[in-house]
């Protein structure tokens, strides 16, 4: 059994997290994660306070494990989702796309463990300053928004930066991706593609297949020149995406129009033509759906095999 | 050295600007510095000061970053 400080002060029986992705990660994947053990995450994403209080009472009824809450701290709605996680109290928040310092009082005192996802060292320091239990390290070769660093090259710089436990993202679709972060130095890791193809995840069965047949280049970053880099698979979308974004006449408010509402079309109506279809670099090594019990524990145990084997590289 | 050339003298170094070039009036936009450039640079001042600076919608430009450190100092 594979244990760290996270599975011990968290509850948890696996030291993973399920991303918070929007559009999927609501209260009924959350619940499946958490009670298969790991950590599951509610996204907040950008809707407002009573989307999420309805989503954590909902996930109340379905576990009665730890799970968390992710909030994009671009979200319009930010303020009001930061206060329901104040009063809600899960056991986690996660954040994303800037600096939490602003709510870590109020969620630090309301007995949340805040845990923000960060792309650098600094970032990773400045949220130790502000109390926060850990840092999430995610790698480029995650989907959705995206920084420039590798997970591999991210993690033991994040690890050696900061002194609270570190997880890490990024590129993590089996038990040799969870070896390999715990020999990084991280404490766990949290994922995301893998559990798009989970059976209890909800999105569009289209979206489930798009994954499904991703091979290994499948995926694509756009968005770098709005300065908001996303990691997608390959789709009609991106390919007019792509185009119009390196075309000099393309405005930055037509791209940043034609990008609204492409994640809910993918996720909830399942749009081959027009949805964006947020997903990983190991997209490509999910290969059926399957409860998220048996993908954590089949992960689990190959990392377990491949850390006990780990002696037979050394003299 | 003043805060403001300690400041002038981290951005040179980190992002290879010529230290004449920064003026204090100057937004970080204008410098081209993401949010990842300006925590490292808080970061950095940190390091340097032992003075830490929190990092929110108030801090635009170099000079507010000199009067946020002056003032915590």
């Amino acid at each position: 059994m594979i244990n760290s400080i996270l599975t011990r002060e968290l509850g948890l029986t696996y030291p993973i997290f399920q991303g918070g992705m929007a559009w999927v990660s609501d209260a009924q994947l959350a619940a499946a994660v958490s009670n298969a053990g790991g950590l599951g995450i509610i996204s907040a994403m950008n809707l407002n306070a009573d989307y999420l209080r309805e989503q954590i009472r909902k996930c109340r009824t379905l576990t009665d494990k730890p799970f968390g809450v992710n909030v994009m701290l671009m979200s319009p709605f930010v303020k009001d989702v930061a206060q329901v996680c104040a009063e809600e109290k899960p056991a986690v928040v996660t954040t994303g796309a800037g600096l939490p310092n602003l709510y870590m009082k109020d969620w630090l005192a309301a007995g949340i463990r805040v845990i923000p996802v960060v792309p650098s060292t600094a970032m990773a320091r400045l949220v130790e300053r502000a109390g926060a239990f850990a840092v999430i390290a995610e790698g480029g070769e995650s989907g959705g928004h995206i920084g420039d660093l590798s997970t591999i090259t991210l993690v033991p710089q994040v690890k050696d930066a900061v002194s609270i436990p570190v997880i890490a993202a990024g590129g993590i679709g089996d038990g040799r991706g969870v070896a390999a972060a715990l020999m990084l130095g991280a404490e766990g890791v949290q994922c995301g593609t893998v559990f798009l193809c989970s059976t209890e995840c909800t999105i569009h069965d289209n979206y489930k297949q798009k994954v499904l047949s991703a091979k290994d280049i499948d995926t694509i970053v756009t968005g770098k020149r709005l300065g908001h880099a996303v990691r997608s698979i390959r789709s009609p979308f991106t390919r007019k995406y792509a185009k119009l974004e390196y075309e000099i006449q393309t405005t930055g408010e037509e791209l940043e129009q034609m990008g609204v509402g492409a994640l809910r079309k993918a996720a909830l109506d399942g749009d081959i033509e027009n949805g964006c279809f947020i997903a990983g670099q190991c997209s490509a090594m999910v290969n059926e759906i399957r409860p998220a019990r048996e993908i954590i524990e089949t992960m689990f145990a190959q990392a377990e095999t491949l850390l006990k084997g780990a002696p037979v590289w050394v003299k | 050295m003043s805060t403001y050339e300690t400041i002038a003298k981290l951005l040179a170094e980190s992002k290879d600007l010529d230290v004449n070039d920064i003026r204090p009036e100057m937004g970080f936009a204008e410098l081209e510095l993401d949010s990842l450039d300006v925590a490292e640079l808080v970061m950095n001042l940190e390091d340097e000061l032992g003075v830490p600076v929190e990092i929110d919608e108030s801090l635009r430009t170099i000079a507010d970053l000199v009067a946020k450190v002056d003032n915590a100092k």
